[in-house]
């Protein structure tokens, strides 16, 4: 307690010279390291007295706004569900941009992908992927059900993070994955899996990661916010005119195989973008899917289905891009 | 007279504890004041109250992985235990292994579990066995390679000749609370292990499945710790069961050496 309570007081000491910003390792969060690379965070802030910005990476979402609602973090890029989940617990973060759409995709094991004819094929298999809540499993799930399979009876979908899955799709443990970029082509490249299907055939368009500014920075410095998502706007647009430079950045930065990164941006259906509009519709829907998860427990709590202006501040973005 | 009895009995163990939950309820209420960085003790109480329906299946299935742990490591450190303490040069032999491979986390041993035995119970029991296997192994050999020289040298007289039943007659009697000890700090260490076993997909229940991959990932803190708090309280009633059986009944001959 005494050590929660020596944390509390050195957050909120001093003034705001660091900036922490959480990612993911994924392609869909490249412009986070774009910036990055470039020097672009340290000198778009240096203005307003920021002196160092922190990248932090996270193996998944639900960690991260862990981080944020323990206030160690001002940004995140994120997927657009963990932050959904967070605020119906209380954080108090706001989504102030895109980042992409789409992006996922279903790989089966190599033997099981020849007679892959679509979602029938499904029928009795293990599936590995991110637990309920999460996009990956949202958006799976809803396709299954659109294709007449129910995903609770029908298909073994198994609750796991990225690596367990690809070590488990490796060691045969499950029949198929359904992940974000660049694992699918990390899969395929080692010979153990191929893809058959990208989400955004499951669910076109359907939102993926985006950029959240916690409360705190949105009220108290509104001017740093704007200028986080300028400078996500031109890593972003970056990224999309020099896709070749961005795979090459996410490569050292992550240890990754330059090859296989290049490749996995060439296959995949992502769509980078940093407009938080074309999130909205599917985030909603996310909403409405993890509320119905929790039902009970939010109703309880006096909770209602989040609506848009509960999820996005658009407010920042619409200024720059008017 | 009997509530005050009780009180008299028990005061030691419980006016501490009291205070804990009223110091925790206290400060979480006025001083903390956010559920998500400390849920009172009461709402805690009621988290367990609305997740009782999930706790049973819950608790069984980590019993069973802690079950396919616990016997497995039990059924390997024993013999394990019995040729390194008894034997000098399998001790010399084996020692440098298990002492490269003791210090390595459990979690470390996720990837292998996938490959090796799949997402499965087993893969489960094989987590918390690593956690259990080594405690035991290393207090059990270490009863066996204290057998007093004078122990084995009135074993032989009274007529046990050989390895095996100096280690029937003499060296296991004499390892028995060694063994007892090692088995006691083994099954807390599996236990810990029960959340980390569960989280890379081996099922669809479990404490550790529910806490890390449902209730942490939706960031409802309430259920989170209620969970903590069952999983510590089962540890306790399963530490304080072994105790009665082994040191109530198992070694009643010890009683009174000390106190």
């Amino acid at each position: 307690m005494a050590v929660m309570v020596l944390g509390c007081l050195d957050r909120r000491a001093g003034e705001l010279t660091t900036i922490t910003i959480g990612y993911q390792p994924s392609t869909h969060q490249i412009a986070a390291l774009v910036a990055a690379e470039q020097g672009w965070w340290e000198e778009d802030l240096a203005q307003f007295g920021i002196t160092k910005v922190v990248l932090k990476e996270f193996p998944s979402g639900p960690p991260e706004m862990h981080a944020m609602l323990a206030g160690e973090l001002q940004f995140a890029y994120v997927g657009a569900a963990p932050p959904i989940s967070a605020i119906y617990e209380g954080l108090d973060a706001k989504i102030i941009a895109g980042v992409q759409t789409q992006g996922s995709a279903l790989v089966l094991r190599p033997e099981l992908a020849d007679s892959y004819t679509g979602p029938e094929s499904l029928r009795g298999l293990r599936i590995g992927t991110f637990p309920p809540g999460s996009i990956q499993h949202t958006v799976l799930s809803r396709w299954l059900l659109d294709n007449g399979i129910d995903p609770n009876t029908e298909v073994d979908l198994k609750a796991m993070g990225p690596s367990d899955a690809a070590t488990a799709i490796g060691a045969r443990t499950v029949d198929a994955v359904f992940l974000p970029s660049p694992t699918p082509t990390i899969i395929v490249a080692e010979g153990n899996g191929v893809i058959v299907e990208w989400s955004g055939t499951m669910w076109p368009d359907h939102a993926c990661c985006c950029l959240v500014a916690s409360g705190k920075m949105l009220r108290d410095h509104p001017e740093i916010v704007s200028q986080i998502i300028t400078t996500h706007i031109r890593a972003t647009d970056y990224e999309i005119a020099h896709p070749e430079e961005a795979a090459e950045i996410y490569a050292k930065w992550m240890g990754a195989n330059v090859a296989t990164i290049k490749d996995s941006l060439a296959v995949s259906d992502m769509h980078w973008t940093h407009d938080p509009h074309l999130l909205v519709d599917s985030t909603l829907a996310y909403a409405d899917i993890i509320f119905d998860l929790n039902r009970a427990r939010y109703e309880g709590m006096g909770l209602t289905v989040l609506g848009e202006t509960d999820i996005f501040d658009t407010r920042l973005y619409d200024e720059l891009t008017r | 007279m009997k509530l005050t009895a009780v009180i008299r009995e028990n005061g030691l163990s419980l006016l501490p504890l009291i205070l804990v939950l009223l110091l925790w309820e206290v400060t979480a209420g006025y001083v903390v004041k956010d559920p998500l960085f400390l849920p009172r003790f009461s709402a805690v109480m009621s988290a367990i109250y609305t997740l009782r329906n999930l706790l049973v299946p819950d608790l069984l299935t980590s019993l069973y992985h802690f079950a396919i742990g616990l016997t497995l490591a039990f059924a390997l450190a024993l013999p394990l235990a019995i040729a390194m303490g008894w034997f000098r040069p399998v001790f010399k032999a084996v020692d440098p292994i298990i002492e490269i491979v003791r210090p390595i986390p459990p979690l470390a041993w996720i990837p292998l579990a996938i490959v090796w035995i799949g997402l499965n119970d087993y893969a489960a029991g094989f987590i918390i066995f690593i956690g259990a296997f080594f405690p035991i192994l290393i207090d059990s050999y270490s009863g066996f390679r204290d057998v007093p020289r004078v122990l084995v040298e009135t074993g032989m007289v009274l007529g046990c000749i050989g390895d095996r039943k100096l280690i029937r007659h003499v060296a296991l009697p004499y390892a028995l609370p060694s063994i007892a000890t090692g088995t006691r700090v083994g099954m807390g260490v599996g236990w810990m292990c029960v959340v980390a076993a569960e989280m890379f997909g081996v099922g669809d229940s479990g404490l550790g499945y529910r806490l890390f991959q449902k209730f942490y990932f939706l960031h409802q803190m309430d259920y989170v710790i209620a969970y903590m708090l069952v999983l510590g309280l089962l540890a306790l009633v399963l530490d304080r069961m072994f105790r009665y059986f082994v040191e109530e009944r198992l070694f009643r001959w010890k009683k009174g050496i000390v106190k």
